[in-house]
């Protein structure tokens, strides 16, 4: 979402002063913890500031306590629903022979350990309890068997053809497919066919180690048991062909398959469909020699076999009528069936399995198709972002452009500096503010400090500062406060912690020029910009306020005035009522009022403040939680704009929608983004999935290098941003995913104070003010 | 059999830290000077004002390198690369005391540190390997042989030694004088870049950044071709400053302040993209045990490099042990202090141990029913230890007298050592070095 830096400078008693009786609402006050970390970092401290039972509602500090818990679970949540997706891709993958895949197939070898029976014999060998023994079909009978199915093209055109000859069949499935395709195999095997497992990926087993043996026959067998409800004995490995093949690599690997209870199935004619040579040359290959039984190898899976399914229309009539009976194998040797019905616990386990594929196959389906909608999202917003921002940089800085006829604005300006705990930055920004180079006069609201804030203001005596004092409200109370006490009808609020370059508070209020104009964002700027995280801050800031902002601007429905740096006209704040407390985002709220009332809502882009942006991911987090979940609200409580008439209606119906897609829904797709990386990193193309991650870096590259030369800034931050995509960008939407949980659940939120070090002293190329903490 | 391996540590040059008289003087001098947390934790006045985390960086190095010869895993050199780390805390060393003192009697204080154990190593080995039948005849001719036995006693290459020689049946294994060798490259790179250090700080404060790269440039020359050398002896130590020498440069530089001048997203934004590089580069080239970064140097140069580089943007700078690393600092005072010992004697112990250890398969009860437990090298693990506490009781003492200290059986800093050498001190300000 687009930054505003709306520091949240008071800490909100969350509608305690609103709803004093409902309990639920009211924020306990500081509690212990807080206070230790106050005192030990807190400039001056008053002595009447530090005992903190006085503190309205500080005796409530367990209630506190006990709501933690479950915040904890919230941010656990969207963890887990990442998770589980990416288990359900992980399976789709695995299904769809991505994982595990091993293609390499066993060159031939010495054949000298293999019995000289064995080689000479027939297709079905039988290896079980250790014996060796081998059979072929009876004479006239032939044996079809197909490979590597079920397709869910060609094998059911294999059946209808079977089916109007009547005749049986054997499958040898994958597991893969089977899984995948379980209907199909029930079809086989109500229609008389016979199954036979061919492993569960198709691996050359000569490669595999006994367990991986043994995993291959368990998965094709759970597939089975879950398609079909049936186990089956019968196995041909893959890559096999004749009995007179087997080496002394493949024949350890038959015989252990026979150990486990299997007969393997070995072929006797190859039919070398897969070469597609054309349906008369599949029918010449596989008529066996006058009268001969022949187990004839087929494939009903791996490409087109059109010329499969052609050739048994003719194949099967014209060798019946040679007198061929075409069964299955067990018919065809007069043996028990090779099915088993599976009953119990095995048929469930089967069962679950081939619903989780499905399961997970649907899903993918579903997050293919919102990666697609979140892909086109993010190229729009983009799109849209440079042309508006072109357009609205070109209109403003056009050499005539002015705001209004009552151009240039020189009257007089209230600011408003709301202040919680603010001991360490209060100094600096008030100092700036002095430095103005347009009259004004400075309100520093103290929303009941504990630290001295209002007494550090105070003994600066700096002429046209006052303080103003009140019970602990928080901030939307604070601001009210202020401006009830303004002298001016215009109206800057800023935050306790940001600094003002000497023309912000002038060039923030020349769009007020033209009377429509109600609220003016300026530019917030981070002005701890040194480390990783708050590099990523101010990329992130100079994008939302040079792309978004402008292109808000544009289409006229500016979602958020910073609370660090924003203008108002006092005529247009008393129509909406001033700031509420109805939400976490009164910056937010206030907006949209201001829209619905009819009011134009400006960008100054040459207006800069300096702000403080949080310094730990904890910090962060609860920042961003707080400003996601409140506009979140904000959205919801000017929902009714949506039906409206006139601006407001306007603004419900291009405003509302728009900001909800580029903040609230289209952010919920991008973990997405994340989730295919990591599965085209892992299943493959993996050259590709890499290019295409790099493509939309450049892309973002290029927008942010585009904001930033739009603000002037240097583009040397920007090294950062692709660490920015692998660990910032994540970290934004599983709290927009809390937020989400948060929202539907019915959950509230507390105001958590950012923790502050007075590190932002003076915008940069200024003397901080001594004591600041300047680097 | 190659005689490179990788890991290695350092000729701690600095690293007594109760070291009485200069290691304490200088170490108040670096709790003054340059160090920009200087004023974060007051001065506790009798704190030798080490940089611990350097410390703890050294020890894992150490025990990273101990642990990697006897395993062998190709991964090990990935997950901390010892050798860059151990580089780059000497180079950071070498500039503090360049920054102080005179080029000629640093070089010279190294040097001092440094031969001596090289010195008792090779007359314990040399003497091993003509008692096993070594001789002049082995290089063809003895003029070529006499000369490169110069090695052993100022290694501007690698040092000469027997390779097929036998071993001591039963108790020492056969390639016990190529195990030998097998850490002496380090000393040989460590010396040239000593040798080497006057320049490389002149230009590193001229031209920071071109000099920190230029080794990972010299390393790709060689990789791709560009650059090829005649010899193998050039072609070794090419080859290792290519792949050390910006660690050594990066320590430099950080003791400079070359590092803190950027703004502090940017290593941790670029370091990831290097070490990509390099480990994907190791990664297309064969990667497996038995061929790491050890015979990769241009990965092992750009992989070394990046981590190097942010665990030097880390530094946190202790003057004291966090809290829960405290009750280690015995161990990893020893292992500092003990460095080159260690260093130079594990891979002998791990033969020795090897052999000793397969004396267990004539026990018929172990063979039968667990012969995981011999094949496997984890129970060897704490008798390598074992032996090379052994070296360090028997062969440390002369790190001490090249430091020109009083020579110690066991330096772990414990308190009462200190208590005691603190009472020497005072009795005996002459400080008479003990003969017992």
């Amino acid at each position: 979402m687009a930054p505003r830096t709306s520091r949240r400078t008071t800490r909100q008693s969350a509608g305690q002063s609103v709803h004093p009786s409902t309990g639920e609402r009211g924020e306990p006050r500081a509690n212990g913890r807080r206070s230790t970390r106050r005192r030990s970092r807190g400039r001056r401290i008053p002595a009447q500031a530090s005992g903190e039972g006085q503190a309205p509602g500080g005796g409530r500090a367990n209630v506190r306590r006990r709501l933690l818990p479950p915040l904890r679970l919230r941010r656990l949540l969207p963890l887990l629903v990442l998770v589980a997706m990416m288990a359900m891709l992980m399976l789709r993958g695995y299904v769809h022979s991505e994982v595990l895949a091993d293609y390499r197939v066993r060159p031939e070898a010495a054949a000298d350990r293999v019995p000289r029976t064995i080689l000479d014999g027939g297709p079905v060998v039988d290896t079980r309890g250790g014996q060796a023994t081998s059979m072929d079909v009876p004479d006239g009978r032939i044996v079809l068997t197909f490979d590597d199915g079920p397709d869910p093209r060609w094998t059911p055109k294999v059946l209808d053809v079977l089916k109007k000859h009547d005749a049986h069949a054997v499958f040898f499935i994958t597991g893969t497919m089977a899984s995948r395709y379980p209907d199909l195999v029930e079809r086989m095997v109500d229609e008389g066919h016979e199954i036979g497992l061919h492993t569960f990926n198709h691996p050359d087993l000569s490669y595999q180690s006994k367990k991986r043996i043994d995993w291959e026959l368990t998965q094709n067998q759970l597939a089975l048991a879950g398609a079909a409800g049936i186990r089956t004995s019968l196995f041909r490995p893959p890559y096999s062909s004749s009995a007179s093949a087997l080496d002394n690599n493949s024949w350890p690997v038959t015989q252990y398959v026979g150990s486990r209870g299997y007969l393997t199935v070995l072929t006797g004619v190859d039919s070398e469909d897969w070469r597609r040579p054309g349906a008369a040359e599949i029918i010449r290959n596989s008529t066996p020699d006058k009268g001969k039984g022949a187990i004839v190898l087929m494939h009903d899976s791996g490409g087109d076999r059109s010329q499969t399914v052609r050739a048994l229309d003719t194949y099967l009539p014209q060798l019946q009528r040679q007198g061929y009976a075409f069964e299955n194998l067990t018919e065809a040797l007069n043996a028990p069936s090779a099915h088993t019905e599976v009953t119990g616990l095995e048929l469930w386990k089967g069962r679950a399995w081939t619903a989780l594929v499905k399961a997970a196959d649907d899903l993918t389906g579903v997050l293919v198709v919102g990666l697609a909608v979140i892909g086109f999202l993010v190229f729009a917003r983009f799109g849209l972002m440079l042309l508006l921002s072109a357009l609205h940089t070109r209109r403003t800085r056009r050499r005539d452009f002015v705001w209004g006829p009552d151009a240039p604005v020189t009257e007089p300006v209230s600011v408003l500096v709301p202040a919680y705990n603010e001991a360490k930055c209060i100094e600096n920004t008030v100092r700036s503010l002095v430095k103005s180079d347009h009259p004004v006069e400075i309100l520093v609201i103290d929303d009941g400090s504990s630290d001295g804030t209002a007494r550090i203001v105070e003994d600066l005596s700096l002429p046209g500062v006052r303080v103003v004092r009140q019970l602990n409200a928080g901030k939307p109370a604070a601001l009210n406060r202020g401006i009830a006490n303004a002298r001016h009808d215009l109206i800057v609020m800023m935050d306790g912690d940001t600094v003002f370059e000497p023309s912000t508070v002038r060039e923030l209020v020349q769009p007020f020029a033209d009377p429509k104009v109600g609220a003016v964002a300026g530019n917030a700027k981070v002005g701890n910009k040194d480390t990783l995280i708050g590099a990523w801050q101010h990329i992130e800031y100079v994008m939302g306020f040079n792309l978004d902002r402008r292109m808000y601007d544009v289409l006229r429905c500016m979602p958020t005035i910073p609370g660090a740096v924003g203008a108002f006209r006092r005529t247009a704040l008393n129509r909406v009522g001033g700031m509420s407390d109805d939400t976490l985002a009164e910056d937010t709220d206030i907006t949209m009022a201001m829209h619905r009332d009819g009011w134009k809502v400006v960008y100054a882009e040459k207006a800069r403040a300096w702000t403080e942006a949080p310094e730990s991911v904890q910090q962060l987090w609860s920042q961003r939680y707080r400003w996601c979940y409140g506009t979140m609200q904000a959205i919801w409580k000017h929902r009714r704009a949506l039906i409206e008439r006139g601006p407001s209606g306007r603004f419900g119906r291009v405003g509302l929608p728009l900001v909800s897609l580029f903040m609230v829904v289209a952010p919920l797709l991008a973990p997405l983004i994340d989730l295919f990386l990591v599965y085209g990193l892992l299943f493959g193309p993996t050259g590709k999935t890499i290019a295409a991650w790099f493509g939309v870096l450049a892309v973002q590259a290029a927008c942010a290098a585009y904001a930033f030369v739009l603000d002037r800034e240097r583009l040397t931050p920007l090294v950062s941003l692709p660490l920015q995509q692998l660990l910032y960008r994540q970290l934004m939407y599983i709290v927009l995913l809390q937020s989400w949980i948060t929202a539907l659940t019915g959950g509230r939120l507390r105001w958590q104070k950012l923790r502050r070090k007075g590190q932002v002293a003076a915008p940069p190329g200024e003397v901080a003010v001594d004591g600041g903490g300047a680097r | 059999m190659s005689t490179r391996s990788s890991d290695v540590p350092v000729p701690a040059a600095e690293s007594s830290p109760n070291g009485p008289v200069k290691e304490s003087a200088e170490g108040t001098e670096s709790g003054t000077g340059t160090e920009p947390e200087s004023g974060t934790e007051p001065e506790s006045g009798t704190g030798p004002g080490r940089d611990r985390y350097f410390d703890l960086l050294r020890a894992i190095a150490l025990f990273r390198v101990v642990f990697y010869h006897l395993m062998g895993w190709a991964w090990l050199p990935v997950v901390f690369p010892s050798m860059g780390v151990m580089f780059a805390l000497a180079g950071n060393l070498m500039a503090r005391s360049l920054g102080r003192r005179g080029a000629v009697e640093v070089v010279g204080g190294r040097l001092r540190r440094l031969l001596p154990p090289l010195w008792l190593l090779g007359a314990v080995g040399v003497t091993g390997m003509l008692l096993g039948g070594w001789g002049p005849d082995e290089e063809g001719h003895p003029g070529w042989w006499w000369l490169h036995l110069t090695y052993w006693i100022l290694p501007l290459s690698d040092p000469p030694y027997g390779e097929d020689l036998p071993g001591v049946q039963g108790l020492i294994g056969d390639d016990w004088a190529t195990a030998m060798a097998v850490p002496l490259w380090y000393i040989r790179a460590y010396l040239w870049f000593v040798l080497l250090s006057p320049l490389l700080l002149r230009a590193v404060r001229a031209a920071p950044w071109p000099t920190i790269l230029s080794p990972v440039a010299l390393s790709a020359a060689l990789e791709f071709g560009l650059l090829s050398v005649p010899g193998w002896r050039l072609e070794a130590a090419l080859s290792d400053v290519g792949a050390f020498g910006a660690c050594w440069l990066l320590g430099m530089a950080h003791r400079e302040g070359v590092l803190r001048r950027l703004p502090r997203y940017v290593v941790p934004s670029l370091a990831p993209v290097v070490a990509g590089v390099g480990l994907w580069y190791a990664l297309t080239h064969d990667f497996r045990e038995g061929h790491d970064l050890d015979d990769m140097p241009f990965a092992q140069s750009l992989w070394s490099f990046a981590a190097v580089l942010l665990l030097l943007h880390i530094s946190p700078s202790w003057r004291e042990w966090p809290p829960g690393l405290r009750r280690w600092d015995r161990l990893i005072t020893l292992l500092n202090s003990r460095a080159v010992t260690i260093y130079l004697w594990h891979t002998l112990c791990i033969v020795v141990t090897e052999s000793l250890w397969d004396h267990l398969w004539s026990v018929s009860a172990l063979e039968e029913n667990t012969p995981w437990l011999l094949e496997s090298p984890w129970p060897q693990l704490p008798f390598i230890w074992l032996l090379t506490a052994g070296c360090v009781v028997c062969f440390g003492w002369v790190e001490d007298l090249a430091a020109g200290r009083r020579p110690r059986l066991w330096p772990d800093g414990s308190a009462q050592g200190d208590a005691r050498a603190a009472r020497r001190t005072v009795l005996d300000p002459a400080g008479t070095p003990p003969r017992s």
